[in-house]
């Protein structure tokens, strides 16, 4: 008991009271504190006492500073993972919730995004294969019409020659030889202008090593006015040499290329004025 | 209580907030003069009370005890830490002589006439020495350089002012 008293004496109660000691002291304090009630009690006392006197001197923080300190705490609570029970479970799931709305709403985003990029990669390549087809098609077009144009052109220029009246039509008969040939010409004495219809041709078709000539005959003697070929699908009108003035025109036919003077028994058409 | 505050429950913290607040606040602001550090110093102390529920036991001694050494060390941790320091180097100049003012004004807040009243009741060796432990949060250690006594003469009047203020409580 005497011990008692005199360890309750060295005031190391006071200083266990104001958290001044050490972890040993510490420990040895809440030991005897355990065996001896009267240890235990002065303890109580003195705590007691402090208590009091800390109340005697307490400070009212400002007004705010209360619902400030409540915050944080229910804002802590959001992180207080050991929650045993009776937690603010709206708090928390809200927390969860909205993280966890942020997190998916990342992912979606970014498979939207992707799927984006699939479709317009899909929809681009489609577009460019309809317009590379597109520009093929209006490729051919261009094409036939400016085959049609060129038709065109030249039915105009052969229509003008028949609607000239300084052009003259001739028809130049099949000979004794050949007598189912014709071939039509036109001529045009002020223009020096010799044309042939070639879709009016109709002669025997010309082997690769021959080609017909035409002649104009000048008082009696041939002149040359050039070759042309004879075949089943040819159109248009065909110019020759200029000449002004002719009495007749004859064909015959001649080696490729033609000749000075015309083998006499090749003619195969003759035609006068 | 006790109970509900170790199930977490908020009412409990709120009590305890109305009932505790203010001795609190006497002893943090003591030790941090800027009140509104001492206000954050506080805050902490309640967070602290609330997640380290779980280690404090009755058997320990009473709850105001275990609450009051929390803010206490919380309080001296504040003061020497760095940012504590920093801030006060970095006071301008012109501010200078009031926050000295501040700082000295302890001394003649009106809340603690009564203290004073109370002091004086005890011997100027106890009240110096109660002040420096129990206001200025030093140890006993520090407290016998401070006021260039031995260590067991400072734990004699420890012990002997606290003893004058449970005859004075009761």
């Amino acid at each position: 008991m005497e011990d008692i008293r005199a360890y309750i004496e060295t005031g190391i109660l006071e200083l266990y009271v104001l958290g001044d000691v050490t972890p040993d002291e510490k420990l040895q304090v809440e030991e005897m504190a355990k065996k001896h009630p009267a240890v235990k009690a002065e303890l109580d006392e003195i705590e007691r006492s402090l208590e009091l006197y800390a109340q005697e001197n307490a400070v009212e923080p400002s007004e705010n500073l209360r619902s400030r300190v409540m915050g944080s705490i229910l804002t802590n609570l959001g992180d207080d993972n050991n929650f045993p029970e009776k937690p603010q479970p709206v708090n928390h799931k809200l927390v969860e919730l909205t993280a966890r709305k942020e997190n998916n709403f990342y992912k979606y985003a970014f498979a939207a995004s992707l799927a984006l990029l699939i479709a317009s990669t899909i929809a681009l390549v489609s577009v460019y294969s309809r317009l590379q087809q597109s520009t093929n098609q209006l490729e051919a077009i261009q094409l036939q019409n400016q085959h049609f144009s060129n038709r065109v052109n030249l039915m105009d220029r052969e229509l003008g020659i028949f609607r000239d009246p300084s052009f003259k039509l001739l028809k130049l008969q099949g000979t004794a030889k050949t007598p189912a040939s014709v071939v039509m010409l036109a001529f045009s004495p002020s223009k020096k202008k010799v044309m042939i219809d070639m879709g009016n041709v109709k002669l025997p078709e010309n082997d690769k090593d021959h080609q017909y000539q035409l002649w104009a005959l000048v008082g009696g003697k041939p002149v040359d006015l050039g070759v042309f070929d004879a075949k089943n699908d040819s159109t248009g009108m065909k110019e020759m040499k200029s000449i002004a003035l002719a009495d007749a025109f004859a064909v015959t036919l001649e080696p490729k290329g033609g000749s000075v003077n015309p083998t006499m028994d090749q003619m195969m058409v003759l035609g006068k004025f | 209580m006790v109970f509900s505050l170790r199930n977490h429950e908020k009412i409990a913290i709120e009590a305890l907030y109305d009932m505790y607040s203010a001795a609190l606040f006497g002893v943090i602001s003591r030790i941090v003069v800027d009140t509104a550090i001492a206000e954050d110093v506080l805050q902490e102390t309640f967070v602290k009370i609330w997640h380290s529920f779980s280690s404090y036991s009755t058997e320990k001694g009473r709850l105001f005890t275990w609450m009051v050494n929390i803010a206490r060390n919380l309080a001296i941790d504040k003061i020497r830490s760095k940012d504590f320091k920093n801030q006060n180097k970095n006071q301008e100049i012109e501010n200078t002589v009031n926050s000295i003012d501040e700082q000295r004004s302890t001394v003649y807040k009106p809340e603690l006439m009564g203290v004073k009243d109370l002091v004086d009741t005890l011997k100027p060796e106890q009240k110096s020495i109660i002040d420096l432990v129990y206001f200025k949060g030093y140890t006993h250690v520090e407290a016998a350089d401070e006021l260039g006594v031995p260590l067991g003469t400072i734990k004699t009047r420890l012990r002997m002012g606290i003893q004058q203020l449970r005859k004075h409580f009761n």
